[in-house]
């Protein structure tokens, strides 16, 4: 049951980052590609949100191990 | 001279090398060694994420504005690893790191992240300046 668990902690964690992770690079590459002289503000808005969608997964990775390996 | 990201990624790397060395310090003075040890193991990674982080974005910014193909991502694997190995580190060491202070390590430098960003923000609304980041 625990590696049940970690999976679709891991798995739905993934799956989330992943799909918010696209969108915003995406529309930061579109950005960038068609004004290229905004790079600095849209770089930093994109740094900041991909860092805050990323820690849920990283913290579902490290919660996953944890159910695994204790 | 500088752009805005540029100064924010200064600045939080500033602002995660204090606390580590507040850490240290206090490692060193302190007796809750263990829950001080475990949090410079999660803070020294959470300062290797933030690193790595900084680097790739501007790494595809600038392929992005040459105009060329993005080939590598952004590294989400390599963090992910990175906070696992330090998890793994401290079950194998538990005598030595209290567990859920390096958890709250790893996640130090996106609150760093988080609080620079609202101090920012209100900085920049007092001077009455229309500059985002």
């Amino acid at each position: 049951m625990g590696a049940l668990a970690a999976a679709i902690a891991i798995g739905l964690a993934a799956l989330g980052a992943g799909l918010g992770n696209g969108m915003i690079v995406s529309k930061t590459v579109e950005g960038i590609a068609r004004q290229p002289e905004l790079r600095g503000p849209l770089q930093g808005t994109m740094f900041i949100g991909v860092a805050l969608v990323e820690a849920i997964p990283i913290i579902a990775a490290v919660i996953a191990f944890m159910v695994i390996g204790g | 001279m500088m752009s805005n990201f540029d100064n924010m990624i200064i600045r939080q790397r500033k602002w995660m090398l204090y606390w580590l060395a507040i850490l240290v310090l206090c490692a060193g003075f302190l007796p809750y060694t263990r829950i001080l040890l475990g949090l410079i193991l999660g803070s020294s990674v959470s300062l290797y994420n933030l690193w790595l982080l900084q680097y790739k974005s501007n790494q595809l910014g600038e392929t992005i504005a040459a105009g060329r193909k993005a080939r590598s991502g952004l590294g989400t694997f390599s963090r992910m690893t990175a906070a696992i190995l330090a998890v793994v580190i401290a079950m194998r060491f538990e005598a030595y790191f209290h567990l859920y202070a390096v958890i709250f390590g790893i996640v130090s430098s996106y609150v760093i992240m988080a609080l620079d960003f609202i101090f920012y923000q209100i900085i920049v609304y007092k001077r009455g300046e229309d500059r985002p980041l």
